[in-house]
């Protein structure tokens, strides 16, 4: 994936360079220690994102967490929880790879994403996120500040939904 | 300045004048004009021609209810449109307009022979005219229904416009600008609630555009107009939206509307989209929608010159044309009076006011009289003159309900009204109940299933007065509901129209009744005579009216003649029109573009193509691609001048002799992981998995319920905890879903989590016997003998430095490994095995070889050798079913009486007796080709190649109690040709011993 870039219709759009990306899952009364070996408190309410330092943890289901950290703590993180899985059941997966994220930013960038996504964007906080579609592709949304979203999809749709972001940006560009 | 153009009245722009075609004639209009007002301030009206008689027809509203005035409309290569209403169509420098249904010209029509053949096309035509002789049907009366039909010409080029999209949401959604739109609007604005008010016209005002008499609050409506959207725009909460069309009102407030975006331009802006298909999710709706006139049915109401009064002042108006100068006019309703006022002040002279009512407002008796109009109450019209244009109605006296002596009165265009209809389209798609006023005789909102209110003429009301007045208690209602209140404003209305009507069905005449051309739909030519018609034949419902006489099947969706029609049904069956039915509105509410609702689904666009990590080296490298699920999957890579066959048969011999690279990332990847992951697979794969040690893989099968066979794969175990699961690539997103509800609703009680990591990893499946020789030297943490690294295991290591999950599994029956790394090091894994095998001719190879080499093994494919009815036993995979298990999914159904019935469908091979026939897949089994036909069919092929291994084709097949007829002949028919012959005998055609999988 070339990390290419472009800026047109108000909106940047950009591939962002990879983190290490994990899916956690765990009974909601064992997030402590989850929280513990994460170095984070993580969020206990579905959308709710959670940030210190370069690590950060949205919740994105009942029992579910997006964990993101720079890649060089990948290894790390594996290991601070593969101490605690005798004591604590979860299951931590690494989905580094799995994912393509695009970052939008721009005063339009929510009006953008509009285009193929059916939430109510508005209703989603600054630092928070949610899994939910965009077109035919499931993605999960954050939003990283008021005109600034990362949106990650699953590396083989990544085509798909670039495409109709390009689209989308020509479009807002038309003025029309 | 234009015949009929009024100076100083609408809205139009008379000083810029905008040129156009029409049929090639260049023609004159206004900036601000529709297509319709500049065709009739040329004194054009006839606009059409109906669609089963060819009858000429002009413009009868002025509005999206148009039946009549549909022409085809293009702006060069692939942007033609057919069936473009006149009244919507905005003009523009350069338009190119052309009529449709007509040869050679408008005026002078070869079709309109139907006309004079009229009394062949009545009701339920179809059913009886085309019936005999049977023999005429396929060589006569087909192919001349099927040129009559149809309406325009169908675009044949590809269209070069983009279609929009959006999502929107907000609390308050009107529907509709008119008074009451803008004034639920304005309420819900001024309280703080984010509101969107649409309209499907390119300004906003609905009725104030056609009533600049009236006053607000003291203030002239135009003006009050022009201050309410200034009041709409200046608030930040507020989206306010023209040329857009709420076309459909779905579940939980969802609404679809139309927005178009370029059609009215004379350039279009690069990239910009030419509709926009907006979804609109609103707490709360409030439809302001208006009424819609209902024409009179009278013969020769269809002549171009008649139409609908209040269109004549639309188009007086709002875009300062005169539709005619001698107009008459015929009402039942007081409003078009009003018409014949406008107009008579604008300059015409008013042929007549003719009333069906013997009693009128005295108010508006004396307004005539002081304008000089000559008045007709209790009349009835019988007939008008004139073909391409009007000339005079007939009018006569009606005493006791039948009519005197007629005369004619001489006229250039008849304005009629027979009342106004509530337009009730999108809450009737809400499946929101219709209450019959017997009173008032019309349909009224009733029991509300959705967050809607209904505000203004849409449920009755009339006047701009009352409508203002209802649209801001709407808005308000609307508020409460969203826990905002506001105060209800009221406001005061000088020069109102306030007016009352009656309803008729068809008008009384004193000719036959049975010979008069009185229509009821424009557009697909019913007339009051084939409504009875149909009731006399036995039709007693409603929608089997419709269906028969095609009454409101039209382009307009019934919307001028569906109540008409209900109405004459109705008094032919001698009921009350609930009793017989109303038919029900369908989204969308006006003709809608495909375009529209594909929005970005074209090209490229039109449906997910999901592709790996090593799909662009295959493209590079001229792979030919097959569609697996959403996938793209290279199918096979064809050498010059190879074609499928020959490529195919060079893949499978590299791959057996040396060796084969394949791309399998598209393999579904579950990762299962938890302390009862054992537990879980125990219950959900028909295996044991107890006992599979770490680093050691098994074949997994998954029955559903039934006992069938759902999916398979192999499952290495990575930890006590964890096994990395792949499953087919159609199955993926299935077997997790499969495995997520069996988790959630039976075993929530289960310590598992399911994540999938399909995408995580590209794989890269390496077979032949070179296979070790090539990866050896990339492994760093794995022995690679077959001592230490057996068939069947997995290890966690690197490969040419990557993190790997190495598998050695074979689907060839060659050595073999499948090596998953992070997806985004796919393609420079493969890259660098590729340049190492060059040594061993290593060859790439697509999913044709993957299937044919499989094959030759007897391998199943999920999904062509079964087919959803195939169990275990039945494939010949009864060993991979855990004997000693408690339980697994579809295990009680393995135990059926029929799944242990003998002579069901077994899965076989298939040696043909000509070892070069190769057998078509699908195709039936026969035990005795000689038997009389129908023949007994025992079974049906399900895999079948040719194998350049074994120099000869091999198949397999379903047959009846195919695992007892071992050596036994069978025939497969051809449809020409004798039948071919085969022998039943293994699936496993090559190294039955897996000799082949030891290679050191």
């Amino acid at each position: 994936m070339t990390a290419h870039v472009s800026n047109l219709g108000d909106v940047t759009l950009a591939v962002v360079p990879p983190v290490a990306r994990f899916n956690l899952r765990i009974a909601p009364g064992d997030l402590k220690a989850a929280s513990k070996a994460f170095g984070l408190d993580l969020p206990a309410k579905v959308g709710q994102g959670a940030h210190e330092g370069d690590r950060s943890a949205w919740c994105l289901g009942p029992d579910e967490w997006l964990l993101h950290a720079p890649e060089a703590e990948q290894g790390t993180i594996v290991d601070a929880f593969a101490a605690i899985r005798e004591k604590v059941a979860h299951s931590l997966v690494v989905i580094s790879d799995r994912e393509v994220a695009y970052g939008l930013s721009g005063p339009r960038a929510t009006e953008l994403l509009t285009t193929g996504c059916p939430i109510d964007l508005g209703r989603i906080k600054v630092g928070n996120a949610k899994r939910t579609v965009f077109d035919y592709a499931q993605v999960v949304l954050i939003r990283d500040a008021e005109d600034e979203w990362r949106l990650e999809v699953w590396r083989s749709f990544a085509p798909h939904v670039e495409a109709l972001l390009t689209t989308a940006q020509r479009e807002l560009a038309s003025g029309l | 300045m234009t015949q009929y153009r009024v100076t100083g009245r609408g809205r139009v722009d008379q000083g810029t004048p905008v040129k156009f075609s029409f049929d090639g004639k260049t023609i004159t209009g206004c900036k601000g004009d529709t297509l319709a007002s500049a065709l009739l301030a040329n004194g054009q009206h006839l606009m059409g021609r109906s669609f089963k008689y060819h009858r000429p027809r002009g413009v009868v509203t002025a509005g999206s209810e148009e039946p009549n005035a549909l022409v085809g409309v293009t702006r060069g290569k692939g942007r033609f449109e057919p069936n473009t209403r006149a009244t919507m169509q905005e003009v523009y420098p350069g338009l190119k307009v052309e009529s449709q249904n007509k040869w050679p010209t408008l005026a002078f029509d070869l079709g309109a022979i139907n006309d004079r053949l009229y009394m062949l096309f009545s009701a339920g035509f179809y059913y009886k005219t085309f019936m005999w002789p049977r023999s005429f049907w396929d060589s006569v009366y087909e192919p001349f229904i099927r040129k009559a039909a149809g309406l325009g010409k169908a675009p044949t080029e590809v269209d070069p416009d983009t279609y929009a999209s959006r999502y929107l949401h907000c609390d308050v959604l009107v529907v509709g600008s008119g008074p009451s739109g803008l004034a639920a609007a304005m309420t819900a604005g001024r309280a703080g609630a984010d509101v969107v008010i649409v309209d499907e016209n390119s300004e906003m005002g609905g009725t104030l555009l056609s009533e600049p008499q009236a006053q607000i609050d003291g203030i002239p409506a135009w003006e009050w107009l022009a201050g309410a959207v200034s009041e709409l725009d200046a608030l930040p909460n507020v989206r306010r939206m023209t040329r857009t069309t709420a076309i459909g009102y779905y579940h939980q407030n969802m609404i679809g509307m139309v927005e178009r975006i370029t059609d009215h331009l004379a350039t279009l802006p690069e990239d910009a989209p030419r509709e926009r298909m907006w979804r609109v999710r609103a707490r709360e709706v409030v439809l302001a929608q208006g009424a819609i006139e209902r024409p009179l049915v009278f013969d020769g109401n269809d002549v171009p010159g008649v139409m609908m009064s209040g269109a004549a002042q639309t188009f007086l108006n709002r875009f300062g044309v005169l539709v005619g100068k001698t107009p008459a006019v015929l009402t039942s309703h007081d409003s078009a009076w009003h018409t014949a006022f406008d107009m008579a002040e604008a300059g015409a002279k008013v042929a007549a006011i003719v009333d069906t009512r013997e009693i009128v407002d005295i108010g508006l008796q004396d307004r005539a009289k002081e304008l000089g109009i000559p008045v007709k109450l209790g009349h009835t019209a019988t007939a008008t003159k004139g073909r391409l244009r009007i000339k005079g109605v007939r009018v006569n006296p009606v005493r006791a309900g039948s009519a005197g002596s007629g005369h004619w009165v001489f006229c250039d265009a008849l304005l009629t009204c027979g009342g106004w209809t509530p337009t009730l389209h999108l809450f009737s798609h809400t499946k929101g109940a219709l209450d019959w006023d017997a009173d008032a005789r019309v349909y009224l909102p009733g029991r509300k299933s959705e967050a809607v209110q209904i505000a203004g003429a849409g449920r009755g009301l009339w006047g701009i007065g009352a409508a203002l007045d209802d649209g801001a208690k709407a808005g308000t209602d609307a508020l409460k509901t969203l826990g905002k209140s506001a105060s209800v404003p009221s406001y005061e209305v000088q020069k109102d129209r306030i007016g009352t009507g009656v309803f008729h069905k068809e008008l009384p005449t004193d000719r036959s009744p049975g010979k008069a051309k009185a229509f009821v739909d424009f557009q697909n030519d019913v007339t009051a005579k084939d409504l009875r018609l149909a009731v006399r034949e036995g039709m007693k419902s409603i929608e089997h009216v419709k269906r028969y006489t095609t009454n409101g099947m039209a382009t307009d969706q019934g919307k001028l003649s569906n109540m008409n029609g209900l109405t004459i049904a109705a008094d032919a069956l001698g009921k009350e029109p609930p009793q017989v039915g109303l038919t029900t509105f369908r989204p969308p509410y006006t003709p809608t573009t495909f375009g529209a609702f594909c929005g970005y689904h074209k090209g490229a666009q039109f449906e997910v193509t999901r592709r790996t990590p090593i799909d662009s080296w295959a493209e590079e490298n001229g792979a030919v691609y097959e569609p697996v699920a959403l996938w793209r999957r290279a199918w096979y890579f064809p050498k010059a001048g190879e074609g499928m066959h020959k490529a195919v048969a060079r893949e499978c011999k590299s791959t057996r002799e040396s060796l084969g690279i394949f791309d399998a990332s598209t393999l579904g990847k579950i990762e299962v992981s938890g302390p009862d992951a054992t537990e879980f697979m125990n219950r959900m794969y028909t295996n044991p998995w107890t006992k599979l040690g770490v680093g050691r893989a098994r074949y997994g099968l998954l029955l559903g319920e039934d006992g069938f066979i759902r999916d398979d794969g192999v499952i290495g175990r990575m930890r006590d905890d964890l096994f990395h699961v792949t499953t087919t690539t159609g199955g993926a997103a299935r077997v997790l879903n499969m495995m997520e509800d069996y988790l959630q609703t039976e075993w929530p009680d289960l310590k598992v989590w399911l994540t999938s990591t399909t995408e995580e990893w590209a794989t890269i499946a390496l077979n032949g016997p070179n296979a070790r020789k090539l990866l050896a030297p990339f492994v760093e943490g794995c022995d690679m003998s077959n001592e230490a690294f057996p068939h069947m295991s997995v290890r966690e290591c690197t490969v040419a430095g990557f993190p790997s999950r190495l598998f050695r599994i074979s689907f060839t029956g060659e050595l073999g490994f499948e090596i998953n790394v992070p997806a985004r090091h796919g393609r420079a894994l493969w890259e660098k095995l590729w340049e190492a095998g060059k040594q061993y001719d290593i060859c790439p190879y697509g999913t044709e070889t993957m299937h044919v080499l499989r094959a030759e093994k007897g391998f199943i494919i999920v999904g062509q050798d079964t087919d959803g009815t195939v169990t275990p036993q039945d494939a010949g995979i009864g060993w991979a079913i855990g004997k000693m298990k408690p339980d697994f999914v579809g295990k009680r159904s393995l135990d059926r009486p029929d799944i242990v019935a003998p002579n069901r469908k077994q899965l076989v091979g298939l040696l043909t007796e000509d070892p070069k026939a190769v057998l078509v897949e699908g195709a039936q089994i026969v035990d005795d080709p000689n038997q009389p036909k129908p023949m007994k069919m025992i079974g049906h092929v399900t895999s079948s190649y040719w194998s350049e291994t074994l120099g000869r084709s091999v198949a397999m097949a379903v047959i009846e109690g195919g695992h007892d007829k071992m050596d036994q002949t069978i025939f497969v028919p051809q449809a020409d040709g004798a039948p071919i012959k085969a022998k039943i005998g293994t699936t496993m055609f090559y190294d039955p011993k897996g000799e082949r999988l030891l290679v050191e």
